[in-house]
């Protein structure tokens, strides 16, 4: 399941989505909201992306891990709208027959989903907000 | 002809607004962009924004057709 939504994100949904029989493994990332960057107090950060590209891009990333890793199904989500500290911004899950697989293909779709994904963050701190990429 | 073009993030920002219905004469993303400039000319596209073309980035090389989307992906920040 790839996704883009307004609605708080569920790692039980995540966890849900991809465990299997046959899959002896499940690896979940997930990425809260920070209180702190570049030495400034974050308040909140809001999020948008531009969703039909996002899931696609989302569908994409987990065809690459499919074709590099042996796993079994992966699950992407981010969540947009204003998020709090320690909202979780985004839920990867991946399953396989025995760990390594599922942690280093759930590292790789972090890592693409970072520099790929069509979703831009504005964070808020003390001194106003600014546009952060990276 | 007639292409949708849309912003996001930092430059739907710089803009002012998010969609903008271009008329060009031109037929690459390339056309688009330099189209975009003159109607909107507070915006700066650097070489940090990407493109594309409905939902899949495309090179400013890549053809354009009646009905297409053309979004300006600037610097990305999701996870």
């Amino acid at each position: 399941m790839f996704k883009i939504t307004a609605d708080p994100l569920s790692i039980d949904e995540a966890y849900a989505a991809v465990r299997a029989p046959d899959c002896g493994a499940v690896a979940i990332f997930v990425g809260t909201v920070r209180n702190h960057h570049d030495g400034k107090n974050v308040t909140r950060i809001s999020y948008s992306a531009f969703k039909e590209m996002a899931e696609k891009e989302f569908a994409r990333i987990a065809d690459e891990a499919r074709a590099r890793w042996k796993i079994g199904a992966v699950y992407i989500a981010h969540r947009t709208g204003v998020l709090e500290i320690g909202d979780a911004s985004v839920v990867i899950a991946v399953s396989s027959a025995h760990r390594a697989e599922a942690f280093e293909a759930c590292r790789h779709a972090i890592e693409v989903l970072k520099k790929m994904a069509p979703i831009w963050k504005e964070e808020f701190t003390e001194s106003g907000k600014a546009w952060i990429s990276g | 002809m007639i292409i949708a073009v849309q912003l996001f993030g930092p430059l739907a920002e710089q803009a002012g607004r998010s969609r903008f219905e271009l008329t060009l004469s031109g037929s690459t993303v390339g056309d688009v962009v330099a189209a975009l400039s003159v109607a909107s000319p507070s915006l700066r596209i650097d070489r940090a924004v990407r493109f594309a073309v409905n939902t899949d980035y495309a090179e400013t090389t890549a053809p354009v057709r009646e009905g297409d989307v053309v979004s300006l992906i600037p610097p990305v920040g999701g996870g």
